[in-house]
């Protein structure tokens, strides 16, 4: 259960090129570090080596601050000169290693000394969190903090404290300016330390012995990887590369499916001056350390891979419109060897129905779609996963017991804007199961999903786990998760289609009430798909479907207008309906505490 | 869809409730043709598969209708965990304490096959059926088995009830010893080894109610499944499987369709895909009868013939309606236990407590029915956590026993499993004994002779008052003299191979051994008060002869528990349901509850009684919060008194409904 706790730190870092919409991959070179799920933009331009040589009319300088081009068949032309990095010294920019905003070899802005091409690139990020937060919290059964414990509801006030420091150290060669570098070395270690403090026992760490505070520290590598371009094959840097090793990838533009810093091989590229991206990819997933959520080396490689295709359509259907096809197909082999996690709670496999081993492939064949529609900017996402589970759970049977996988999903997510004002309305659809004896599984489960969708993590239900209390040892929902998954955990659970599936409506808007300060509100009601699993698995009749109004609001604060010093406040409630009061109902008279979840968190970044 | 399905479960219940109270409690019997039928079938299976099986019918009060061994089939029966535990731990090789007290015997396949059997009938329902697969599944140190780290099974224990010394049970035949009451029809009977977790022990049912249980012993082996998350392929439960093909359960109350804390509950881990023979073309009793096998005797439980079974519901069986009103308007129909007289009557109205008595602050006769009364209605109110369909109400037994484990009444729902019988009088007495100021010393009083010369060890060489001075080294020295209430579940704590209970590495309970010696065979003072009568009594049903029965009540302590019974005189209870009954302060007496989820036994037996006091205004009630055992601090933290389960109540969405109480 602990592990419900445990802090994801999810898609670290620099988002790769093709990982993020398109729209931003082909402009600027954007170097996103993504920690505790949340962008943190760091933006750096690569000075550009300018090898023109063709005699050309000057073009009149846009910017009139700018040093104009040299003129042709000047004089100056033959002698040597100092080279543009060591020039730009001469007019008086000098190198502050501290200082990102300007010239600086450490953020690879200028060759290392005595090479032309050979760049590193540091990157030093602190995120903080503190979360004061209420959820539903079983008593242990073996041993209660307190006496007159009487009941299965504890003491559901927790407060949790994350502090990470990411180190991410890049070593790179060649022209970076309008195309990839040629090579590329990353290692990204990331230094953490979490502090739960909940009301029981038992609940951090399975030995109720061990209280009701957890300190945990951790170093996990969240990146480690070799990039190399492989070809460019057009005049516009249209190019293959592929890359080796741990590295960040999102399957789709909101980390429905997958969005994780794993263990990889993928080529990709573009074509048609970029109007086409492809990723062809391969992972085997690393184990996750279980209260840090960082890739655990300690551990041996799971039994767990896929192989991804992809195809990003630029403008399509119309302008300003990019639809992405994908392909994914999971392969989980995890049927031999119960595995437990860091707090000796067991993960693989779930404590869930009938507890046997079992092992899935399941195939999701994905359409996502991002871009301007009119006035209206639209995210779509919609996959269809299908496969076959070697032994269900759930439907007992001992001859064919394996299960067919059909499952779907759909979300989107249109926005307005309004001048400094953003309205945005969501909708999600995962499809649950309709019959836990019946030898199909119609839960929608993803392999990692990391949602920026509806609130983000500023939402309650996406942002924190509740465990099936009276349901097995599973979550309802996970921590950085929307959908009603029931399984052991995302960092190491495997993921399991016998589920009530989920149904978000919300509304949000985002006020950029001053350049530094925005704040945002949503506004989300969430529903089952269909509690037929849930009412079996605690042989419960009659569970409702609505779970309830999920009502957040966050405050972002950049105070110095830039993205190195980013603050943000953020509050969200579970306003209980009568599903959520049939799992969950805390008190006699069978109302429920409000769930409350609080975030504060700091970023700062060099 | 959601609407078929609620009109689908609505149909069900109402076919399940019928109109009236008759349509609840439908009576069903096995004629001797039908238990000739499913030795037939299950004779059948054994020869396709070479093996020599003995075959026991019960029905579902216990009464043994038939025990068929087949040519070669008789043999010792070896009791063992296979966890290479060594012997005179508990009944682990239990054959080679028998030699080494230097008596010959030992356990035989035929008390196996009815262990079995009994298992199948008792643990099942109209709204559970579960099997010695099940049993297995919840009476190890973790739930499930080989899940480390996790809590105890919720039935931890319960393979220790049923026991041949239990004054309860009726016995089938007298053998100059007390033997409590004796009748040939009426239940719940005794079981020669407990309730059996070895696979190969199946409910038998007709129309969709339960009629008996089928056992099988193929391989001489009493034993348990370590390991659940496998799919076995088990001889003695194939063979099962051939025996009750015509009277399987309906497959929507089979235990897989059952879940506890997520878990579905296993009913076997084969279906008839895997017999050998069509059960339907089996030959005739008559014609296996005298050539495949014969029928044989078992001292204590049945002659060499077959029997039909006895109705579950006619008096007859022990078990019917209560006839006297004392129970009415409770919430649904309450059944009673009955004697064998003609005309049959309640063996355990409701009476004045004995010790205490009434003018000592002993309970009343009109006390002990409302606290009966107000923990049906308990029980007619909630969630079933083992029955199907969804929303059906729990079904239990009550006990409420005085503060020496005398009975003062018993009652329970139309269709309560029937080992909770038994178990509910064990809990019952298990709470009021450890709440008693006097506890410890009496554990100090344990005499036995079986050995030999009296003693205060058991014939294991275990020394009993050795207990006191463990849980003291936890628990302090005031530990069992102090009048701290101890439900059942703080007892439990305190009974497991682990504590706090599922963590691998932490030290036993002080009334557990270390895991190295711990088994379902050798749990520690539960076993080992009551070692020494299972012992008498298996060298009696395999000598006989000057080998007397066991006495009609368990253990060797000093009989001031009424008419020469002890205050435990059916054995310890281990897992929970059950809370001490106080008046000012002082225990009182128990009530005991089993035969639902473990939380449901808690929650009827804590809020009868807690509504009881409401209602009587009398003194009598829980114990103050500040004497319970939840007070203590063991490892892990606090001693745990009662769990009352999540959702608790069938039309309401209260919890948490035991806080403050």
């Amino acid at each position: 259960m602990a592990n419900r706790l445990a802090y994801g730190v999810v898609a670290l870092a620099v988002t790769a090129m093709f990982a993020v919409p398109p729209a931003q991959a082909g402009k600027e070179r954007i170097r996103s570090a993504v920690v505790a799920e949340k962008p943190v933009l760091v933006q750096q331009r690569i000075p550009q080596r300018d090898r023109r040589r063709d005699a050309v009319d000057p073009v009149p300088p846009a910017d009139l601050s700018r040093v104009g081009p040299p003129q042709p068949n000047l004089p100056s032309e033959f002698i040597p000169i100092p080279d543009r990095w060591r020039l730009i010294e001469n007019l008086g920019v000098n190198e502050r290693w501290w200082d990102p905003y300007n010239q600086n070899t450490l953020k690879a802005d200028r060759p290392l000394p005595g090479t032309e091409d050979y760049f590193i690139n540091l990157l030093v990020l602190s995120d903080t969190v503190v979360e004061p937060r209420r959820l539903p919290t079983p008593i242990s059964p073996n041993s209660s903090q307190k006496p007159s414990s009487n009941d299965v509801f504890g003491e559901g006030e927790q407060l949790f404290y994350l502090q990470n420091l990411v180190v991410s150290l890049s070593f790179l060669q060649g022209d970076t300016a309008y195309r990839p570098p040629d090579i590329e070395f990353r290692l990204t270690p990331v230094f953490n330390f979490t502090r739960a403090e909940v009301g029981e026992r038992g609940v951090l760490r399975r030995d109720p012995s061990e209280g009701k505070v957890r300190n945990d520290v951790y170093v996990g590598i969240q990146e480690a990887f070799f990039d190399y371009h492989i070809r460019n094959v057009s005049r516009r840097f249209d190019f293959d590369s592929f890359r080796i090793g741990i590295q960040p990838f999102s399957s789709d533009f909101r980390g429905f499916l997958f969005q994780d810093n794993q263990l990889g091989f993928r080529l990709f590229g573009n074509r048609d001056n970029n109007l086409f991206q492809y990723n062809l990819g391969y992972f085997r997933r690393l184990e996750k350390d279980t209260n840090s959520g960082l890739n655990d080396f300690g551990e041996e490689i799971r039994k767990d891979e896929f192989f991804i295709a992809n195809l990003y359509l630029q403008d399509l259907p119309r302008l300003g419109f990019v639809s992405q096809f994908t392909i994914l197909h999971n392969r989980n082999d995890e049927d031999s060897e119960f595995f437990f996690n860091k707090n000796n709670f067991i993960e693989r496999p779930a404590s869930f129905g009938d507890e046997r081993l079992h092992k899935y492939n399941v195939t999701y064949l994905g359409y996502n779609g991002d871009g301007r529609v009119g006035r209206a900017q639209l995210t779509t996402s919609f996959y269809y996963a299908f496969g076959t589970d070697s032994h269900s759970q759930l439907n007992g049977n001992l001859v064919d017991d394996d299960a067919d996988i059909r499952a779907f999903f759909f979300a989107a997510e249109p926005s307005f804007d309004f001048d400094w004002l953003r309205v945005r309305g969501s909708f999600l659809y995962a499809s649950g199961d309709s019959d836990p004896f019946d030898g199909k599984e119609e839960g929608f489960s993803a392999v990692f999903e990391n949602p920026q969708f509806a609130g983000g993590d500023t939402s309650f239900w996406i942002r924190q786990g509740i465990p099936l209390i009276g349901g097995g040892g599973v979550q309802l929902t996970q921590r950085n998760g929307v959908l009603a998954e029931l399984r052991s955990s995302k960092e190491h659970g495997q993921s399991n289609f016998n589920n009530p599936g989920i149904v978000l409506l919300g509304l949000g808007t985002d006020f950029d009430v001053t350049p530094e300060t925005r704040i945002s509100t949503n506004f989300n009601h969430l529903r089952f798909e269909d509690t037929s699993n849930l009412e079996v698995l605690r042989n419960q009749g009659e569970i409702e479907e609505e779970i309830g109004w999920d009502i957040s609001a966050a405050v972002i604060w950049r105070p110095l207008f830039i993205q190195n010093i980013v603050l943000r406040l953020s509050g969200a409630m579970l306003i209980p309906g009568p599903g959520f009061k049939d799992l969950f109902a805390t008190s006699q008279d069978g109302d429920d505490e409000i769930l409350y979840s609080i975030l504060a968190n700091g970023t700062l970044t060099f | 869809m959601r609407w078929l399905k609620l009109a689908t479960a609505g149909i069900a219940a109402l076919a399940l409730w019928g109109g009236s109270a008759s349509a609840q409690v439908s009576q069903q019997a096995l004629t001797v043709a039908e238990v000739q039928q499913i030795i037939a079938q299950a004779v059948g299976e054994s020869q396709a598969r070479s093996v020599a099986a003995t075959i026991a019918v019960v029905d579902r009060v216990g009464n043994v209708l038939a025990v068929f061994q087949m040519t070669n089939a008789a043999g010792t029966l070896q009791v063992t965990s296979g966890r290479g535990i060594a012997r005179t731990n508990g009944l682990e090789k239990v054959e080679d304490t028998f030699t080494n007290l230097g008596a010959g015997g030992s356990p035989t396949r035929k008390l196996g096959a009815i262990a079995k059997a009994i298992t199948g009938a008792y643990l099942s329902s109209s709204g559970n059926a579960f099997t010695t697969r099940t049993a297995n599944q919840i009476i190890q140190e973790h739930f499930n088995p080989g899940e480390s780290f996790s809590p105890s099974g919720p039935l931890f224990g319960v393979q220790f009830s049923q026991l041949p010394c239990s004054d309860l049970s009726v016995r089938q035949a007298t053998n100059g010893v007390p033997t409590g009451l004796v009748d040939a029809t009426a239940g719940p009977k005794r079981s020669p080894l407990g309730l059996s977790a070895d696979p190969g022990g199946l409910p038998l049912y007709k129309s969709g109610v339960v009629v008996g249980g089928v056992g099988i012993e193929i391989n001489g082996t009493y034993t348990i499944d370590p390991q659940v998350t496998d799919v076995d392929s088990d001889v003695e439960e194939i063979v099962a499987l051939a025996g009750q093909s015509g009277f399987a359960p309906p497959v929507d109350i089979r235990a897989n369709r059952i879940f506890v804390e997520g878990k579905s509950l296993r009913y076997t881990d084969v279906d008839v895909n895997a017999l050998r023979r069509n059960p339907a073309n089996a030959q005739t009793f008559a014609a296996i009868n005298g050539t495949a096998g014969n029928l044989v005797a078992v001292n204590g439980y049945a002659a060499a013939a077959v029997v039909a079974g006895t109705a579950y519901g006619n008096a007859e069986s022990g078990f019917a309606q209560d006839p006297d009103g004392n129970y009415s308007n409770v919430g649904g129909v309450v059944f009673v236990l009955f004697n064998g007289n003609n005309p049959p009557t309640n063996r355990f109205p409701p009476r004045n407590s004995v010790n205490p008595t009434v003018a000592n602050g002993g309970m009343t006769s009109s006390e002990v029915r409302q606290i009966i009364r107000s923990a049906l209605n308990i029980a007619f109110a909630s969630r079933a956590q083992i029955r199907r369909p969804l929303s059906s109400h729990v079904q239990v037994t009550i006990s409420v026993v005085d503060g020496a484990g005398n009975i003062l009444g018993m009652a329970r729902t139309f269709d309560g499993p029937i080992f909770g019988t038994d178990v509910s009088l064990q809990k019952a007495r298990t709470a009021a004994f450890f709440s008693s100021n006097t506890a410890g010393t009496y554990l100090g009083t344990f005499n036995s002779s079986v050995g030999g010369t009296p003693t205060n060890q058991n014939a294991n060489g275990v020394t009993i008052g050795d207990y006191v001075t463990a849980v003291r080294r936890v628990l302090g020295n005031n530990a069992l003299q102090d009048g701290t209430a101890f439900a059942d579940r703080s007892g439990g704590n305190l009974s497991r191979p682990f504590l706090p209970d599922g963590i691998i590495g932490a030290q036993n309970g002080p009334f557990s051994y270390p895991i190295a010696t711990w088994s379902p065979f050798n749990t520690g003072l539960q076993l080992d008060v009551v070692f020494d009568n299972l012992a008498a009594h298996i060298l009696y049903t395999d000598v006989g002869g000057a080998n007397n029965d066991t006495g009609a009540s368990c253990t060797a302590f000093t009989a001031d528990g009424g008419t020469q019974l002890t205050r435990i005189a059916n054995g310890f209870q281990i897992f929970p349901g059950s809370v001490p009954i106080y008046r000012n302060g002082t225990v009182v007496g128990g009530v005991g509850v089993s035969g639902d989820g473990i939380d449901q036994d808690d929650m009827v037996s804590f809020l009868g009684l807690h509504n009881a006091g409401l209602i009587l205004g009398t003194g009598v009630g829980n114990a103050e919060p500040s004497k319970r055992a939840d007070q203590l601090v063991a490892p892990g933290g606090h001693l745990r008194y009662v769990s009352c389960p999540f959702k608790p109540f069938l039309g309401s969405r209260q919890n948490n409904v035991c806080d403050g109480k």
